[in-house]
């Protein structure tokens, strides 16, 4: 089963396009990771998929349905550096924030969902945490409370925007060994990264992304110097330029966004 | 114009509680509503509603002069406030979208044109239809007791202090019940559109909440100081507590505080009602600043001489 | 030295001082408007104009007690009142940096908490009395101006024009991007502080043209109004400038003529006005302006596109010399015979399209000949190279090109045909045409 399909999707930011035309077809079950370089587009294109970004062309599925009603089988991990960490929560309060998608916007909290909350933090090593302001956390820490809000969600695709940026090496493995573990569970995790190497090791499938995808496979295949190259040499110019004209133009994209 | 709570030397307690209570019920929907505008860094997005109800304010009580039916408690007051409140939004977003200005800039031009608008109508049609422009930068809880009165559990009460009461209980109300949606769209919207709760939606209904209790701001402190109403209690509150059931909870007893030394204070020294509930509630936020548990300064320097433990220095943005 | 100026100006009339307080206005707020607006510090304005009214009329109370006391000759010293106007303004933005310091409060909470406490402060004082003038900081109040507000309008509008032509730059760069600033020596904390002072001072003068609340409507929306019209600094400024000038002019003369409409409201609609105008018809901004550029740019993809289907067909038909027939045209493009027409009638007009034959054929002409193999040419090479750059699917490179067709230049084919290696066949085997005035020879 696919997971997660896109066709065409483009996005245009203030009329710069960050992505254009993306075709995907993910499997599930799979540890996937996007890489390219800075400004290729990797968070737009979770966000995009999540419908948080508005897409200017294209379609996106996910298990098949159209994204708005696969909504709760999805887990979102943000980048760190836009959430406020000021904001009057506690880690507890975060993780049980994972459980209001299945709760409803009214119902009270009850037990059942505490205990997921709980069990969440225990998995990621911050329930002894729980009562404590978020600013009052290392990024490591926060990293990892995030990472429990998205256990608690339950969902069987995760999307994870740069987990491993700025956390020290034992959240680092941590984290690695809590994918790895949903993958064997059958969940299928995507993850945006930003360090080639150690994208080598931990991913089964990669999506070299610049703009467009460059490559999509198992890691094996993908990781060539000739498709790296590809993806790092310097965004494609006349793709870029053109792309960017259609866009400053407004003749954008005119392919009907859901699939017909 | 007298802005004084008239030439009376003698005031019936009375008096005063109505006073109070009418500040009271005010403030209380304007903490609960506005401390969400704080926590979403919309305060001056408050600030801005808070001057573009004016004209759909006049207007609406221009029409009712016409039935005959003019009275500042009147319902129609609220449905020409929320019609305004949302124009300036719908404009902020018109101005700003697609064009190379940014949006604080928006709001300005915005809200200065319809405040404006607001002012003008105000100061052409008044004399014909006995409102006082004065009232609109001084409030005129003083007024209350010129008003018809109503029964209640055995105490009379005037008019308008009902409305207020309505309107800063029904705020209280919706914002308890959308507490989670409102919650979720303000600390991470991604999230809260993967749980289908609308951020867009929600902002806006934020807009009519606040055009909402506004409405008896105005009456209360004048149009200038809505914004203390809809920012001070959510700003101290945020001072002394680190999560936001309780930080609302503080944000209803700055309410109710400032509501009472206001009038006092308003008694005492003979200054406008509205300013002193404001300078009450300015007194408060800086006891909250020297002294609140979260973040006042006081409890910082002891905390650090008594070498407590890490915590991140709040540097300025 | 206040009291010679003031019988000096006394002499003029009413209107006239009026007039000289517009502009006096409109160069300070037009000028740091200009700043306010790119920097994004519009609430700071707001800020300032409220802070600043306590201490306007603490210096009402000031200069009226120095009266008595003999030290100074009018009540309404200007120079008093603008000083303590200053105090409060720079003490408002104090506290607002202290608690940026000090608490988790974020910039607009800060800046509304001491906006409406110290304009709270400046209401309550009326407790104490309501000096004569002071209501026209509330309101504005530019057509009951006098010899000694127009003393203050002037020097503080004096002292501002002075600073901003000496310090243009480097407060300039500041407002930009201050690590920058420190890095090229600039005192940044002081560019800052002379910033701040020189706001106030455009406040005070602004507050008493249009009352406190009103001036963000001439801080922001001339300078906004120039924003929209010039990518160029100077040029902003002089446009922010002409802008608040004129809405106070105008502002000022119309509501002389009837009673009842207050200066204040009116010089702000008019600004509004102002601003609407440049909004809709700005020359290449404008809403107006983008709209014919944008039909013209529609009616030029669609010219294109009827060229491009009408080659398709002459092509399939191997180019024969008497030209394609209406009916194949028709078809290709999928229309009806009358709107088949409409489009063939547009090509003629425009001078693509000889007909042959009772205007049965269609034949191109040299024009559109040049016209038609360029934009084919540029269909196929883009399919081409999208199809070797990227993993796309085999549809949308094709829909891809229907619209880059039209935005290629000569520079960006030169570019794609090297890169290509000068091809001839796109991905489909369909040649790719060379462009030329001359149809390609007969093939069948």
């Amino acid at each position: 089963m696919i997971a997660l399909e896109t066709h065409d999707l483009t996005v245009t930011y203030r009329k710069r396009p960050v992505l254009y035309g993306i075709d995907v077809a993910i499997p599930e079950g799979n540890l996937i990771g996007i890489v390219g370089p800075n400004g290729a587009g990797k968070s737009t294109l979770i966000k995009a998929v999540m419908g948080v970004v508005r897409s200017t062309g294209g379609w996106v599925k996910v298990f098949g349905k159209p994204v708005k009603q696969s909504l709760p089988r999805i887990g979102y991990v943000p980048q760190r550096e836009s959430i406020d960490w000021e904001f009057p929560v506690t880690v507890m309060d975060v993780a049980l924030m994972g459980t209001y998608g299945k709760l409803g916007p009214f119902r009270w909290v009850g037990e059942a969902q505490r205990r997921k909350a709980r069990e969440a933090l225990e998995r990621v090593g911050m329930l002894p945490y729980a009562k404590r302001q978020i600013g009052n956390l290392s990024g490591g820490q926060q990293q990892r409370v995030f990472l429990a809000r998205a256990l608690a969600q339950d969902s069987d695709l995760y999307l994870m925007d740069e987990p491993f940026a700025g956390v020290d090496a034992a959240t680092e493995s941590a984290i690695v060994e809590l994918l790895k573990d949903l993958r064997s569970k059958g969940k299928t995790v995507i993850v945006v990264h930003h360090d080639l190497q150690s994208a080598r090791e931990y991913f089964d499938m990669l999506l070299l992304l610049n703009m467009r995808v460059v490559a999509f496979g198992p890691t094996a295949e993908v990781f060539t110097t000739e498709l790296l190259q590809k993806t790092y040499g310097g965004r494609l110019t006349i793709l870029s330029e053109m792309a960017e004209k259609a866009a400053r133009e407004g003749i954008g994209k005119i392919h009907p966004k859901n699939e017909p | 114009m007298d802005y004084l709570a008239a030439d009376f030397v003698y005031v019936p307690t009375k008096l005063l509680v109505w006073f109070g209570l009418a500040c009271f019920f005010t403030a209380l929907g304007c903490s609960q509503v506005g401390t969400f505008l704080v926590m979403r860094r919309m305060s001056l997005v408050g600030d801005a509603i808070s001057h573009s109800v004016l004209p759909g304010i006049v207007i609406a009580f221009l029409i009712l002069s016409k039935f005959g039916k003019a009275s500042l408690d009147s319902p129609w007051l609220l449905i020409g406030a929320g019609l305004s409140g949302l124009l300036a939004t719908v404009l902020i977003e018109l101005i700003h979208y697609r064009s190379r200005i940014k949006q604080d800039a928006a709001i300005g031009i915005s809200f200065t044109s319809l405040f404006a608008l607001g002012v003008l109508l105000l100061g052409i049609y008044a004399k014909k239809v006995d409102l006082d422009p004065d009232c609109v930068i001084f409030g005129q809880v003083e007024y209350l007791q010129g008003y018809p009165r109503v029964e209640w559990l055995g105490m009379e009460f005037p008019r308008p202090l009902v409305s207020f009461a309505v309107v800063g209980v029904t705020a209280t109300v919706i914002v308890a019940v959308l507490y989670r949606i409102l919650l979720v769209t303000s600390f991470d919207p991604s999230l809260a559109t993967s749980y289908r709760y609308f951020p867009a939606l929600v902002q806006l209904v934020l807009m009519g909440l606040t055009s909402f209790v506004v409405v008896s701001a105005f009456q209360a402190v004048g149009a200038i100081l809505v914004i203390a109403l809809l920012i001070l209690p959510g700003a101290t509150a945020y001072l002394c507590a680190n999560r936001l059931p309780m930080i609302l909870l503080l944000a209803g007893v700055h309410a109710l505080l400032s509501s009472v030394f206001g009038v006092l204070l308003a008694l005492k020294l003979e200054i406008n009602t509205g300013a002193a509930v404001v300078l009450a509630g300015g007194g408060l936020f800086t006891l909250a600043w020297l002294f609140g548990p979260v973040d006042g300064v006081v409890l910082r320097a002891w905390r650090r001489r008594a070498g407590e433990g890490m915590e991140p220095d709040a540097v300025p943005e | 030295m206040n009291v010679i100026l003031a019988e000096g100006l006394s002499g003029l009339s009413g209107t006239v001082m009026a007039l000289i307080a517009s502009l006096a206005l409109g160069v300070t707020s037009g000028l740091l408007g200009t700043y306010v607006v790119l920097r994004r510090e519009s609430l700071f304005g707001d800020m300032l104009s409220h802070a600043v009214f306590p201490g306007v009329v603490g210096g009402f109370f000031v200069s009226g007690w120095m009266a008595r006391m003999g030290w100074v000759e009018s009540e309404k010293n200007p120079l008093v009142i603008l000083s303590c106007a200053l105090v409060a303004g720079v003490l408002g933005a104090l506290v607002v940096t202290v608690l940026g310091y000090t608490t988790r409060l974020k910039q607009d909470a800060r800046l509304g908490v001491v906006l409406s406490v110290f304009f709270a402060a400046g209401i309550a004082m009326f407790g104490f009395g309501q000096p004569a003038g002071v209501n026209g900081f509330l309101y504005g109040q530019t057509g009951a101006i006098d010899a000694t507000d127009l003393v203050l309008v002037l020097g503080a509008a004096a002292i501002v024009v002075v600073s901003i032509l000496i310090f243009h730059r480097p407060l300039l760069v500041v407002s930009f991007d201050d690590g920058f600033a420190h890095n090229l020596g600039y005192r940044v904390m002081g560019l800052t502080l002379m910033f701040s002072v020189l706001l106030t001072m455009a406040v005070v003068v602004a507050m008493q043209a249009v009352g406190v609340v009103l001036v963000s409507a001439m801080l922001i929306t001339p300078a906004a109004t120039a924003h929209l019209m010039t990518d160029r600094f100077p040029r902003m400024m002089m446009l922010s400038v002409l802008f608040t000038v004129g809405a106070g002019v105008i502002g000022t003369l119309i509501s002389g003529t009837k009673e009842g409409l207050a200066t204040g409201p009116v010089i702000a609609l008019c600004a509004t006005a102002i601003f609407v105008t440049a909004y809709l018809f700005a020359p290449r901004y404008g809403l107006v302006a983008r709209f014919w550029h944008d039909r013209s740019q529609r009616k030029r993809i669609q010219r294109e596109n009827i060229l491009k289907d009408l080659y398709r067909v002459l092509e399939r038909e191997g180019f024969p010399a008497e030209g394609a027939s209406v009916s194949a045209f028709a078809a290709e493009r999928r229309l009806d015979p009358g709107s088949a027409e409409r489009e063939l009638k547009m090509l003629e007009g425009a001078g693509d399209l000889i007909r042959g034959n009772g205007g049965e054929k269609l034949v191109l002409s040299e024009e559109g000949w040049g016209h038609a193999s360029r934009v084919v040419r540029n269909h196929r090479l883009w399919e081409l190279y999208l199809t070797n750059e990227a993993e796309y699917q085999a549809d949308h490179v094709h829909d891809d090109a229907e619209i880059v067709e039209h935005l290629l230049g000569e520079e960006a084919i030169k570019r794609l045909e090297e890169e290509l290696g000068f091809p001839e066949t796109d991905p489909h085997g369909s040649p790719i045409p060379q462009p030329s005035s001359t149809p390609p020879q007969p093939t069948s």
